[in-house]
């Protein structure tokens, strides 16, 4: 047995044991406690200090009374001129999405192939007709094939040796400006 | 004790009256509350509460490259509300209105003195410029009111718009009408929503107060297999060839041979869909679709294809040709009406024999001719996704006369439409196989599941590359010769078609004139198939044959291809 099911077990009991010991017993008393508001401690506070009457009471609540249907209506007027402005703002986006769209058609029609051309015209281009065409033949490249051995230098050793002379002799030159 | 008598009586009275007054203010009171509660909450509502309909946004149209081919754009039209126009005013909101939107004097003249309550002035959905000027007038009683409004791209002349006929256009109501535009209404257009606010005695929304609302589901974009080019390019060989050869009208129909996707649908004469209002209807109508012709010669593709596929004849099987032939009653006989010989179905097809189309019909059979034209999707609609497809299935094999499949073997007596008949041809172009012909590769970003299925086997590989050499051979030595692509001549097959067009049932003068083709001819990247209709050709008073297809259609078709070659870079295959 472990500790969750001891105390499942002992709450089971404990509720039984009470609701039969609570059956015998009388139920005490619930003291309530009365607590009292801000506003009306407020109010009694300086009805004392005032010294005000019943009547002053009464306008004392009206004033309150006033004061929060002004802040009222100053909060639904705030609302209110809100609303207008988000109206006026979404008026104003569907001016610009209007603005957009016509945009976008206007460089949609710049490259219509209507208007390049008629750009080209203007320019005096013109497509001119191929006169023919190259007829090759299918490349033998065999990209499977394994790469294999490097080729060897075939340079006989004595062309080797005078080249060796020469370089050391006249310096190195470049082969394809000096073909040229 | 009579006194108090009285004066009880008289309280009494008095009460009993004033019960009266008061039950019958009460039961007025009761009437309005209670028993005309609802229409009268109903009524107070509609005074502030207002419910907007949120347009949803139609979806883009786009090409093969993604370039837009129709854009949304806000245009406004103008109302007045006579009764709120002062009689002090009228003339300076008539002036107003006739210059600012050149509407006509008199009718607005007329308006404002109607007591009408609302009108809106003509000519209604005019651009953003023309709205602001009239909004800086500040003119009593009008009022104007934005609109959605389908662009489409320039054509080829400032009354017409590009791929119209294929496209369709939008009406006022938002519903599309003909061709893409129409198909694809429920998907392009979307689902509106609404927002239900609250408005002020100015009649301004108060946003912030308690309103529902429901958002719009945006229309989908279709993405097409057209290319812009070269659907210009077709429109512009297309508008010059017809105007050339004098011709009633024309079309043109390019296709991409493995998917079946259009690349290039034209039609002339067309219309300009940003001014459908003022179009006369009958050009709505897209010609490649929705009218059926009879193919003529072009036809001879296919009879020969299911014939050398069936093993009933080879390219190499020699016939004799006297020039005619006698079927169920009928002479029927070739267009030059002349003795040809022994000859091989290479040379049927080259020079276009009706005889040689009839024999190998009759050499592979009724049925087995039935079965393939089945099989090339010449039976029943092909299924493109365009509005008002329109088809005339022949009858059924069993009803079927002699004389019928014999005509029918050479393209007449059998009515088809250009999507059907270039996808016929096509099957030879693709190795075979039928490429299912459809316009709109995506719609927002679900692929058409046509490219997803397997294409139909229709004739093996090796009868198609058996055709392709034939139709080659048209080109190197037959009537296809005018569509000679330069640097392909050796590459690129085609086959005329010149059929005459009966009237009451009686054949005229006039013809359908048509060629196909594709193009590099091993590894085709495009199928063109070209119609023109009634062409009247320089000198075909005295001779009609002037107007055969080779003539007047086989110079657009090589126009069109000579574009597209160097617009997709196409080579020719190394031999």
């Amino acid at each position: 047995m472990n500790e969750a099911q001891v105390l499942i077990s002992t709450r089971i009991l404990a509720r039984r044991r009470l609701s039969v010991a609570g059956a015998k017993l009388a139920p005490a008393p619930r003291r309530r406690r009365r607590t009292r508001g801000f506003v009306q401690v407020a109010s009694s506070t300086a009805a004392e200090r005032l010294h005000l009457s019943s009547f002053g009471h009464a306008y004392l609540g009206l004033g309150a009374v006033l004061i929060a249907v002004l802040f009222y209506l100053g909060l639904a007027a705030q609302i209110t001129q809100s609303s207008y402005d988000i109206a006026r703002l979404q008026d104003q986006q569907r001016q610009l999405l209007a603005e957009q769209d016509q945009l976008r058609y206007q460089e949609v029609t710049l490259h219509a192939p209507a208007q390049v051309q008629q750009q080209a015209a203007q320019s005096g281009m013109q497509r001119i007709v191929p006169s023919g065409y190259v007829s090759g033949q299918p490349v033998a490249i065999d990209l499977t094939a394994p790469v294999g051995a490097v080729a060897g230098d075939v340079t006989p050793l004595w062309a080797r040796a005078v080249a060796a002379v020469i370089n050391t002799v006249g310096g190195t030159r470049d082969v394809l400006a000096a073909s040229k | 004790m009579e006194r108090v008598g009285s004066t009880r009586l008289r309280v009494l009275s008095m009460v009993l009256v004033a019960l009266c007054l008061a039950g019958l203010v009460w039961s007025r009171l009761a009437y309005w509350q209670v028993a005309r509660h609802g229409q009268l909450g109903m009524q107070a509502q509609a005074q502030y509460r207002e419910v907007v309909d949120l347009p949803a946004i139609r979806g883009a149209i786009f090409d093969r490259n993604l370039t837009q081919l129709v854009v949304n754009t806000t245009v406004y039209s103008a109302f007045v509300s006579p009764d709120q126009v002062p009689a002090a005013w009228r003339q300076r909101v008539t002036s107003a209105l006739v210059s600012v939107l050149g509407a006509d004097q008199t009718t607005v003249t007329t308006i404002l003195a109607s007591p009408a309550k609302f009108a809106y002035i003509s000519p209604r959905r005019f651009a953003k410029d023309k709205a602001d000027r009239l909004t800086a007038l500040k003119l009593p009683g009008v009022g104007l009111e934005p609109e959605t409004q389908r662009s489409y791209l320039p054509g080829t002349s400032s009354a017409t718009t590009l791929a119209s006929n294929l496209l369709g256009f939008v009406n006022y109501n938002g519903d599309g009408q003909y061709g893409l535009e129409a198909y694809y209404q429920k998907a392009l257009a979307g689902t509106p929503g609404y927002i239900s606010s609250y408005r002020d005695l100015a009649n301004r929304e108060i946003v912030l107060g308690s309103h529902t609302h429901q958002d719009p589901v945006n229309g989908s974009d279709l993405v097409l297999s057209l290319d812009a080019n070269i659907q210009y390019a077709a429109e512009q060989a297309l508008a010059d060839g017809v105007k050339k050869y004098n011709a009633e009208s024309g079309s043109v129909l390019i296709m991409d041979p493995t998917t079946g996707g259009i690349i290039a649908s034209a039609d002339y004469p067309s219309y300009n869909a940003n001014d459908f209002a003022h179009t006369d209807t009958a050009l709505f109508k897209d010609n490649v679709s929705s009218y059926v012709y009879e193919p003529g010669s072009v036809m001879k593709v296919a009879t020969l294809a299911g014939a050398i596929n069936s093993g009933a004849i080879t390219p190499g099987t020699v016939i004799n040709d006297p020039g005619y032939l006698n079927v169920g009653g009928y002479r029927i006989y070739d267009w030059d009406r002349k003795n040809h010989g022994n000859i091989t179905y290479t040379y049927v097809l080259q020079d276009s024999l009706n005889v040689g189309a009839m024999k190998a019909m009759q050499a592979e059979g009724h049925d087995a001719f039935y079965s393939y034209l089945q099989g090339f999707g010449l039976t029943k609609p092909s299924g493109i996704d365009v509005a008002g497809e329109t088809t005339v299935p022949p009858p059924p094999a069993a009803s079927m006369a002699d004389a019928q499949y014999a005509t029918a073997s050479f393209g007449q007596g059998i009515d088809v439409n250009m999507v059907q008949m270039l996808a016929a041809v096509n099957v030879i172009a693709n190795g075979g196989k039928y490429a299912p012909p459809h316009v709109v590769d995506r719609v927002g970003t679900a692929i058409n599941p046509l490219l997803l299925q397997p294409q139909r086997q229709v004739i093996s590989p090796s009868a198609a590359a058996q055709m392709t050499t034939m139709m080659e051979n048209v080109v190197q030595h037959g009537s296809g010769f005018t569509s000679r692509v330069k640097g392909f001549e050796l590459d690129q097959t085609g086959k005329t078609g010149t059929s005459q067009i009966p009237v009451n049932g009686q054949y005229t003068q006039d013809v359908w004139a048509s060629f196909v083709g594709f193009l590099p001819a091993q590894h085709p990247k495009f199928t063109m198939l070209v119609v023109v209709r009634k062409p009247h050709a320089a000198g075909s008073g005295s001779d009609w044959t002037l107007n055969d297809g080779y003539i007047t259609a086989g110079p657009i078709w090589q126009k069109i291809a000579q574009a597209m070659v160097v617009d997709w870079h196409i080579t020719p295959d190394p031999r």
